[in-house]
């Protein structure tokens, strides 16, 4: 377990302006504009508007909205503005002028990453695009026949791939949980759209030679052989995803294993070396393991309902808190066991209050009085609480209590009659004691502030 | 008992197999031992046993555990009954091996007088029900009165003298205490747990499943 990361904690200094990325919800088009507005601070409508009139001043918006979508990278600016600030400051430049076979390069986060996402993709696309446009202008202002409609569908195709590659991309970028997978839709209409751009220009650069008659032939051939492709690609693309999925399996898998260690390391093995300290104490011991038992327990199935819904948690808790402290009252040399059944559960109220109470005491003089084994029987139904505490001793009579003990009369059978009960001891024919509580439940919801008070001191 | 019960032991802790076999009387012989799910079929099916001690957790075979041991070994269930041994009383370890078809089930803590005890009443076609098992029966099939059957053969409902023996057995009562509470023979507790357990493997009572469901158990 190393936790170093934890060390440079320190703030990174807000950032005096969000970085340029495009938004990934929200968006117009493509995000530029939303992303131009946060990176620059103003009212992204206003960023809109000069776009288009931009764009409607002879194009120019077009080309520069164009040149944004390309270059600028899609992410969160706040996020990232808000997380990434200080890391992306302190991250060398990637165009830094090393040799990547420098002897400590490999262990550089950037010479980390495969070969090929170092290649800068985006710059030479856009670099292409604007020599070939120069070209292009060049040749026509030289008075060279361009074609408009050849030039026309390679431009068609270009958009077609720069859809379907920049959901490669994002992919690779893994920032959003989403497009993680390519499984998103709007990641598979991208594809499909570009893929079909894709045709489509081709189609249209081949067909023009021949005539619109080829048009039809071209597309079926052209559809045929892609759903051939994909017919003969599918099974590989199949196994592709599936071990995708398997590794993020193993993965998680490999996480929880470190979790799981992680815990028994902290819990566990100090239960364990309490365990081995406290060897002449048997009642000790009992009580580490029993704790130990129920924390694993509830860290394993996760099933702990929330802090003040569950009558049965409740009941849980105070039971362990009555072993933890009789064992401790007794020395820690007699194991104190308390079996605690619970059937029905309800949000805890000022009766179950009062019946956990009551319950709680009971075994504390079932432990102290009686004899192991003390079990504790809570049942909860609409119309009542109906519990038990049974131990094993030598019989009890609350006559033979002096009047002057507070305990049983007070804390267990004054209680649970201010809530309308019925509360009774009795010694079982096989030997031991039973304490029997009734309280109905309508009654409690009806109950008059006053005795609601009175129980919570 | 003047044959000695043949038992096998099941578990994937030697420890615990060894301990168990030291503390058994005389009255119980230990013809068998396994450590996973795989072997335990094999030797059940070789020499069955007439009870066997069967371990919830066990690693082998299709990761089903004791459950699983129970499903492969039906039609060994009319010869070889099986008491359930868990390391604790919670539900999640038990109620699918009951489901199953395991005729009761104790937990490893018990001591070894009432372990014996518990063999001999599963060898006899019995039921050993623990409080916290009493107390799950409860809480699937319900408490309130609206609940109960009105004829002993249905099956998602207990009937009130059954209701009543889970009850008893849920506050911490031994069979006999039962008996001698309800007025009734020892006998006819047996065979009200005998009952609950049998409409507990065979009820498909939407409340047990979603029940069981809740606790991913099924």
């Amino acid at each position: 377990m190393c936790d170093d990361q934890g060390v440079h904690t320190s703030p990174p200094p807000a950032p005096e302006r969000l970085p340029l990325r495009r938004p990934p919800s929200g968006q117009r088009i493509a995000g530029v504009c939303l992303g131009l507005a946060a990176h620059l601070d103003i009212d992204v409508r206003h960023v809109r508007l000069g776009m288009i009139v931009a764009a409607l001043a002879g194009g120019l918006g077009f080309v520069l909205y164009a040149f944004l979508w390309i270059t600028v990278p899609r992410g969160d600016p706040w996020y990232e503005g808000a997380y990434h600030a200080g890391s992306a400051r302190a991250a060398p430049p990637l165009a830094a002028p090393h040799t990547p076979s420098g002897p400590n390069m490999a262990a550089h986060p950037v010479f980390a990453t495969p070969w090929w996402s170092r290649i800068p993709l985006r710059d030479l696309a856009v670099g292409a695009m604007l020599v070939t446009t120069a070209v292009l202008l060049v040749a026509d202002r030289l008075g060279a026949q361009l074609q408009w409609t050849l030039v026309l569908s390679v431009i068609v195709v270009v958009i077609g791939l720069v859809l379907a590659w920049g959901q490669l991309n994002e992919s690779q970028r893994g920032t959003f949980a989403a497009t993680v997978g390519g499984r998103s839709p709007s990641s598979l209409m991208r594809v499909t759209g570009g893929i079909a751009l894709v045709v489509l220009g081709v189609i249209l650069i081949l067909s023009q030679e021949q005539g619109p008659q080829m048009l039809v032939p071209a597309l079926v051939s052209a559809v045929a052989v892609l759903v051939g492709a994909g017919l003969v690609l599918a099974p590989w693309w199949l196994r592709l995803a599936r071990q995708l999925t398997e590794e993020r399996a193993s993965n998680a898998r490999a996480k929880e294993r470190a979790d799981i260690a992680a815990h028994l390391h902290d819990s566990v093995l100090q239960t364990l070396a309490l365990i081995q300290r406290s060897a002449d104490q048997p009642g000790e011991i009992t009580r580490l393991a029993r704790n130990q038992e129920r924390e694993l327990r509830q860290w394993l199935y996760q099933e702990t309902p929330k802090e003040g819904t569950s009558t049965q948690e409740a009941a849980r808790d105070i039971i362990a808190t009555v072993e933890n402290d009789m064992t401790a009252a007794l020395g820690g040399q007699h194991p104190v066991t308390i079996d605690l059944v619970v059937v029905g559960d309800t949000p805890p109220d000022p009766t179950t209050h009062a019946v956990l109470q009551a319950l709680a005491e009971a075994s504390k003089n079932a432990v102290r009085h009686g004899k192991p084994p003390v079990s504790v029987y809570l049942e909860i139904t609409d119309t009542a609480i109906d519990a038990s505490v049974t131990d094993r001793g030598p019989g009890f009579r609350l006559d033979d209590v002096p009047n002057d003990r507070f305990g049983v009369r007070e804390s267990i059978i004054g209680r649970i009659e201010r809530r309308g009960g019925i509360a009774r001891y009795r010694s079982l024919a096989a030997g031991g004691t039973e304490l029997r509580l009734t309280v109905p439940r309508t009654l409690g919801a009806t109950h008059s502030p006053a005795s609601a008070q009175s129980e919570k001191s | 008992m003047t044959t000695p019960i043949r038992i096998a032991i099941i578990d994937d802790h030697a420890m615990f197999r060894a301990g168990v076999r030291a503390s058994l009387p005389d009255t119980l012989h230990v013809i068998g031992e396994a450590g996973d799910v795989d072997t335990a079929v094999q030797i059940l099916h070789d020499t069955p046993p007439d009870v066997v001690l069967l371990d919830v957790h066990m690693p082998g075979g299709g990761g089903g555990g004791g459950a699983e041991v129970l499903t492969r070994c039906a039609d060994l269930h009319n010869r070889v009954k099986f008491l359930a041994l868990s390391v604790s009383d919670a539900a999640e370890d038990v109620v699918a091996v009951i489901r199953a078809g395991a005729r009761g089930y104790v937990t490893k803590n018990i001591n070894p007088t009432e372990l014996s005890d518990a063999v001999a009443r599963v060898h006899d076609g019995d039921a050993v029900f623990s409080p916290r098992l009493a107390g799950f029966v409860l809480d699937a099939f319900g408490t309130a009165t609206t609940d109960l059957a009105t004829a002993d053969d249905e099956l998602d409902r207990l009937s009130a003298r059954e209701q009543e023996v889970m009850r008893l057995i849920a506050r911490g009562y031994a069979y006999k205490e039962v008996a001698s509470e309800l007025f009734i023979s020892v006998k006819t507790v047996e065979s009200h747990v005998s009952a609950v357990l049998r409409k507990l493997q065979l009820s498909s009572r939407h409340e047990l499943t979603r029940w069981a469901a809740a606790r991913r158990l099924l």
